[in-house]
């Protein structure tokens, strides 16, 4: 074991890292974007509409997401839209974890108090304002924890993305092993710097949810 | 896509998913088992064993699968392992679930009542039994979900084995694409495939679970 | 049987036992009254050692429980196998019964006797037996604990206590956690026990039982044993403020 090789390939492994934390913070950016819209799918009051949420959640959660990301991939090259494959990358990554941060979302809507609501309501407030005032930040408030464990998710899952040719830390990890014949240091090296990704972002979400449980108990 | 064509590859992906299973299954079992021990070893608070096992649990969470993968397919020999791939896949598989398994399990322990060990510690029974007689039963209880739903990621992981050769279903569909450059129908067909098994486990494993935990609990709910 | 000497007890920087002293005889009914987080369950759950004390002597038919006494009054903790010799020989009943949930009430009684005092499952299943019929539960030997009412489980845990045949009792509070209308049949039981000779120590509130069954009442506020005696004078005629004023309410509810 030459440690020496991780050390004279850190200038790459850190751009690398810095690819890797870029694209998935897209994915769980636009991600957010689309599981907002099919978490109000799932709650609205319109049957289609709670029928088409489920759906979606279920075949973005139950299909693999290596599936999903070749899918995209060929579908975008079958159909002559001849985009770079950052965005089937992205948009894999955001159409996935949308599933799962629509559930986080629906979990917290229904971890607020009723009472809330109800109090709003009782006060005079209107529909759209109950929703922006006292709903959604608390909300909000609630999923912050787990968005950031999904966040961790989305980091380990963007290796994939490395089957598509994103020059991301996996990717990398395979070049460096290749050119230097050297695999364990390789990989031990990308997953060093994996590792310190995950540290800094679980020190993030212990940070935040202590933050959070002292403006709940207010 | 042709019917014929599909006839023709179809014992190459029977072989595949028959791979898959294999995989999952003899990964699931080892990555139980190992979790179970770990979490058993954890309970002994051992300093240094319990710091190098959090060790091992960080690492096989903290980093993808398929970095491990490519560590003890690629990186292996150079420490002397040499692996094939399909044994580096089933390993792979056991140490990242058991990673998973080890945290139910403490989960698990964590979630009994500790009155119920303290009447065990009260009336004189051995750490051995209060384990085997107390502890597991009660721990049973809580863990069931959890187990199932690794178990069910556990599968869907599967299909990451196909980056490293091992010829499981997925990697049997992409050769099949390659030769018959139908690649889009292929994947399409296997997402389908993995939609309907990934719902219709999930389906059985909930009865599976609410069968179970009404006979641990004895609630006579099934009864 | 049970002598404790200047026991105390903290928790981490919070001293919750400052220094204790009490005596248990044999066949003896002692019952431990006082204002809540004065340190009565603290005190009893040291007494088999499910707490440690920190410093005094605990000592069960004189053997100190806990620690080994070496010389030159070096201390070390107890073998764990010597603990459980003991704790075999203390019965405890808890205020939430404890039972073991995938166990049915026989199973409850009888696993003790196997894994502890070594039964065949046969001879367990007897002795068990005959233990739920002595707290009136015979009927109930195959039914789980998720199917049994509080008094009901309650019993089932003085009836897997004394299966074990002790030289004596702990009870924590035994109908606390209870129904008022379940109270009175656990009560029943503890007072057979009495009357049969066990020796008892208990926390409890029930100032009727203490009035009637106990042979010495001990008041115990913040850490320390206040007054001790007979119940007629603890109750009616005791020298501590204290004690008076907390006995005030029950006196003005109740007169036994």
């Amino acid at each position: 074991m030459k440690p020496e090789i991780i050390f004279r390939s850190f200038g790459y492994l850190t751009q690398a890292a810095a690819t890797t934390v870029a694209v998935s913070f897209a994915g769980i950016v636009f991600g957010f974007m689309i599981g907002a819209l099919v978490c109000a799918a799932r709650v609205s009051r319109r049957p289609w509409r709670v029928r088409l949420g489920a759906v979606y959640v279920s075949v973005f959660r139950g299909v693999p997401l290596l599936v999903q990301l070749l899918f995209i991939y060929y579908f975008l090259a079958e159909y002559g839209l001849d985009v770079s494959a950052i965005v089937a990358a992205v948009g894999a990554l955001a159409l996935s974890s949308a599933a799962y941060q629509a559930e986080i979302l629906r979990g917290a809507l229904n971890a607020v108090p009723r009472g809330q609501g109800e109090a709003a309501t009782a006060l005079g407030f209107s529909g759209l304002d109950i929703w922006r005032r006292v709903l959604l930040p608390q909300a909000l408030r609630i999923s912050t924890p787990p968005l950031i464990s999904e966040f961790i998710l989305l980091i380990k899952a963007s290796s994939l993305v490395s089957v598509v040719g994103i020059a991301e830390l996996t990717r990398v990890s395979m070049n460096i092993a290749t050119q230097t014949y050297r695999p364990l240091e390789a990989y031990v090296g990308g997953g060093l710097f994996y590792l310190a990704i995950n540290l800094c972002l679980a020190g993030l979400g212990a940070f935040a949810e202590r933050r959070l449980d002292e403006a709940g108990a207010r | 896509m042709t019917v014929d064509l599909f006839w023709h590859y179809a014992p190459s992906l029977l072989s595949g998913f028959g791979v898959t299973v294999l995989c999952w299954g003899v990964g699931g079992a080892l990555g139980l088992i190992l979790g179970f021990a770990i979490a058993l070893l954890r309970r002994l608070r051992i300093g240094p064993l319990n710091w190098l096992l959090r060790a091992f649990i960080e690492l096989f969470r903290g980093t993808p699968f398929l970095v491990q993968l490519f560590l003890l397919y690629a990186g292996g020999p150079s420490i002397g392992l040499r692996l094939s791939a399909t044994a580096a896949g089933i390993l792979g598989l056991a140490l990242y679930a058991s990673a998973y398994f080890a945290e139910i399990f403490r989960g698990g322990f964590a979630a009994v009542p500790s009155g119920q060990i303290e009447a065990a510690i009260s009336v004189g029974m051995r750490p051995f039994d209060i384990m085997m007689r107390v502890m597991l039963p009660g721990a049973l209880i809580a863990v069931v979900p959890a187990i199932v739903n690794m178990l069910i990621i556990l599968s869907k992981e599967t299909v990451v084995l196909s980056i490293i050769t091992v010829p499981e279903l997925m990697y049997q569909v992409q050769t099949m694409a390659a030769e018959t450059f139908t690649a889009f129908d292929a994947i399409f067909a296997m997402a389908v495939f993995y939609w309907l098994l990934v719902e219709l486990v999930s389906r059985v494993g909930a009865k599976v679970e609410s069968r179970v935990t009404a006979f641990l609990a004895h609630d006579g709910a099934a009864a | 049987m049970i002598e404790l000497a200047k026991v105390k007890k903290s928790f981490g920087a919070h001293p919750v036992l400052r220094g204790v002293d009490l005596a248990v005889g044999r066949s003896e009914v002692v019952c431990l009254i006082g204002p809540s987080g004065s340190g009565k369950s603290t005190l009893l759950r040291c007494v088999n050692f499910l707490e440690p004390y920190d410093s005094g002597d605990l000592r069960i038919d004189g053997r100190l429980i806990g620690y080994e006494d070496g010389p030159e009054g070096t201390r070390r903790r107890m073998a764990a196998r010597s603990l459980r010799e003991m704790r075999r020989e203390i019965g405890m009943v808890f205020q939430h019964f404890n039972l073991w949930p995938h166990m049915t009430a026989l199973g409850n009684v009888a696993e003790p006797l196997r894994r502890v005092r070594g039964l065949t499952a046969r001879d367990a299943a007897g002795r068990a037996t005959a233990m739920l019929s002595r707290v009136g539960l015979a009927a109930k030997a195959d039914a789980y604990p998720s199917r049994l009412s509080g008094g009901q489980q309650q019993r089932v845990a003085i009836a897997r206590a004394l299966a074990m045949q002790p030289r004596l009792m702990l009870f924590d509070e035994p109908t606390s956690a209870l129904d008022p209308e379940l109270v009175g049949e656990v009560l029943e039981v503890m007072k057979s026990l009495a009357a049969e000779g066990m020796t008892m120590l208990v926390v409890t509130h029930e100032m009727g039982f203490a009035a009637h069954v106990a042979d010495r009442i001990a008041f115990i506020d913040e850490g320390r044993i206040i007054d001790d005696g007979p119940p007629r004078r603890v109750f009616h005629e005791s020298p501590e403020p204290r004690v008076r004023q907390f006995l005030q309410t029950y006196h003005d509810r109740n007169s036994f």
